[in-house]
């Protein structure tokens, strides 16, 4: 692995002297010099952070990508091969079977279809009630904003108490004063993805509107004086000041939670456990990577994800930009 | 006859103020009663984690279906705080709490002379080489993280050799160097005046101290945003300590951040559910704290961070 490490480090030093020099010579045309004693302190002051993030941030990146290509088997770190597209080769063919990646596939398609629209709906609705000058709003604020505080393992186990599948779970108590059988939310195929749906909406949505609440402060206050003026009802200017004025806010939330919600895992991992019927892409490329050791096969699904979720990303911020 | 005509009216007038008065009495309590239904059910099991945690196994069986479920039970007052007495004094959860507490202490303090240094820099030197810096700096920010977990993992363990006490630089380093925050404190430094820094330079005050001492001080406002969002993400923090750090077996003294304690909790054989209540409520509050103090802080970064696409 130092052997890799350091051709990396070789890489990454020559293309650095390589701008480096080329921003000299730039310089050296326009009639100006770089100070030797600026540059010096420059990068004595950069190191600490260009160390910790070749390590902990590019080299990851790097060797992700050099892994999917390999068989890598973490109990045996000395023993790699190139393995070409072998790995990709397999993904499709897990696919094909209906295995758990055709699964994990199917599980986040239904998970971002669902919780993308619900989630930033919510939000949005959520901003545009609290935005208002009156006593105890900012109180509201804090209730709608205190699920985001709180870890994905406490409200997890929390919203597993509500579900549990005894009688003496919090639902299942209450369905049962209407007679009703207890019920075993998260291991029915059909509903427990729906409960994860909802529970990522519940706790996440207060940290967007927050961010709708910041873009709602930017839209000048005599747009809607003027409307109002003019007869306009509230839901004209809804519809021709505040959607408007929301577009680029709207675009930024709309980008952050379809990535968060393509990256969905501790959800599923703390409620359900691995399990066919609630397996994500990212809580299968853990179990492969981690649980069963893959490193290859688990960095090939990685990049398999990240491929597609930046191309989606890209044609989202296409299509909405282009409205502008 | 002009008597008559003024009396009438200020009556109507006063009728109308009254009417207007009225409906928005009506409007404020519809909204009052909206806000306070929908900040239940964002808070129900909140109340419902509070009230259980005070409770023994026999007054929960007993209280199913009803909705003294999410009251606390003040009939045994004296037993409330059994359960935080026994995760806090048997399963020694406090340890694992000062755990969290220390690595959140460590990577707030590096994070920000890191990633504030390096801001600093970026926002105020000319030197070679600073073009493609900024470009790794923005392509790092696109790029997800999440997906190279993995391989992170292998990093720490396989090649730095991470283990047994030294695992707890595999928790603290990768979370001191954040490139978003590099991203966050160029943005706020590029608003300092230069005319400061000259001043400083006339003084004889040297890169480090006009850091330390002019710039830091100046950024209140951005290096609170990146303490609290620290806090947040450390606290917060339960698969990547779960991988990295050794179990250290029942009663010892485990490097255990406090939330990858609770997951193991649930598992001891006899615990209660007010026990795993209390033990949540204890992960929350230092949370709850953090997040009530530096609220408007979380805004300001969310507003900044909202604005960038």
């Amino acid at each position: 692995m130092w052997g890799s490490v350091l051709l990396i480090l070789a890489c990454f030093v020559a293309l650095f002297v390589a701008f480096s020099v080329k921003d000299v010579v730039a310089m050296k045309k326009r009639g100006g010099k770089y100070r030797i004693k600026t540059t010096m302190a420059a990068y004595g002051m950069l190191a600490p952070a260009i160390v910790l993030a070749f390590i902990f941030v590019m080299l990851p990146i790097i060797y992700s990508l050099g892994y999917s290509f390999t068989d890598f088997y973490l109990l045996k770190p000395n023993d790699i091969h190139f393995c070409m597209l072998d790995n990709f080769k397999d993904i499709f063919r897990e696919i094909g079977a209906k295995g758990d990646m055709y699964h994990a596939i199917v599980n986040t398609a239904i998970f971002v279809v669902c919780v993308v629209p619900l989630q930033i709906g919510l939000a949005l609705g959520l901003a545009l009630f609290v935005n208002r000058k009156l006593r105890a709003v900012g109180i509201f604020k804090v209730c709608f904003f205190a699920p985001v505080v709180i870890s994905l393992t406490i409200t997890a186990y929390l919203w597993m108490q509500i579900l549990s599948p005894s009688q003496y779970g919090l639902l299942n108590s209450f369905l049962g004063l209407f007679g009703a059988e207890p019920q075993d939310f998260l291991n029915n195929q059909k509903t427990a993805m729906l409960w994860i749906v909802l529970m990522s909406a519940w706790q996440g949505c207060g940290y967007q509107m927050l961010i709708f609440l910041s873009g709602l402060t930017n839209i000048r206050k005599e747009l809607y004086e003027a409307a109002s003026l003019d007869g306009a009802t509230a839901w004209d200017q809804f519809l021709h000041i505040t959607c408007p004025g929301l577009r680029s806010t709207f675009l930024f939330i709309v980008i952050t939670v379809f990535v968060g919600a393509c990256r969905v895992m501790v959800q599923p991992m703390v409620l359900t456990g691995y399990q066919t019927h609630t397996m994500t892409l990212s809580y299968y490329m853990y179990v492969q990577g981690y649980t069963y050791r893959w490193v290859g096969y688990s960095s090939a699904v990685a990049l398999l994800m990240t491929i597609v979720i930046g191309s989606i990303t890209l044609i989202q911020r296409r299509v909405l930009r282009e409205k502008d | 006859m002009e008597e008559i005509l003024t009396e009438t009216i200020a009556t109507e007038a006063k009728r109308t103020h009254r009417r207007a008065q009225r409906s928005k009495i009506v409007r404020l309590t519809v909204f009052y009663v909206a806000g306070v239904v929908m900040a239940l059910v964002f808070l129900f099991p909140l109340i419902y984690m509070l009230a259980t945690s005070g409770k023994s196994e026999i007054t929960l069986a007993a209280e199913a279906g009803s909705v003294s479920m999410f009251l606390p039970d003040f009939s045994s007052m004296s037993t409330m705080f059994d359960n935080y007495k026994k995760v806090i004094v048997s399963y020694g959860i406090w340890k694992n709490a000062l755990n969290s507490l220390t690595y959140a202490a460590v990577v707030i303090v590096l994070n920000i002379i890191v990633n504030g240094l390096a801001g600093y820099v970026m926002a105020k030197f000319d030197f070679p080489g600073k073009g493609l810096l900024s470009f790794l700096i923005l392509f790092l920010i696109i790029v997800p993280v999440e997906t190279s977990i993995i391989p992170l993992y292998s990093i720490v363990t396989v090649l730095l050799q991470l283990k047994g006490t030294a695992s707890v630089l595999a928790v603290i380093l990768p979370a001191a160097i954040s490139v978003f925050n590099i991203f966050l404190f160029i943005q706020f430094f590029e608003s300092i005046p230069k005319e400061y820094e000259e001043a400083a330079r006339l003084d004889g005050a040297g890169n480090l101290r006009i850091f330390f001492s002019m710039i830091l001080p100046l950024s209140k406002p951005i290096v609170a945003t990146v303490a609290t969002f620290c806090f947040i993400g450390v606290w917060n923090d339960y698969v990547w300590p779960l991988m990295v750090l050794p179990y250290a077996g029942e009663g010892e003294w485990s490097l255990y951040p406090i939330q990858a304690v609770l997951t193991s909790i649930k598992t001891i054989r006899g615990v209660t559910t007010g026990e795993v209540m209390a033990s949540l409520v204890i992960a929350s509050v230092p949370i709850f704290i953090v997040y009530v103090v530096a609220q408007k802080y979380i805004v300001q970064g969310f507003g900044s961070a909202g604005l960038k696409m």
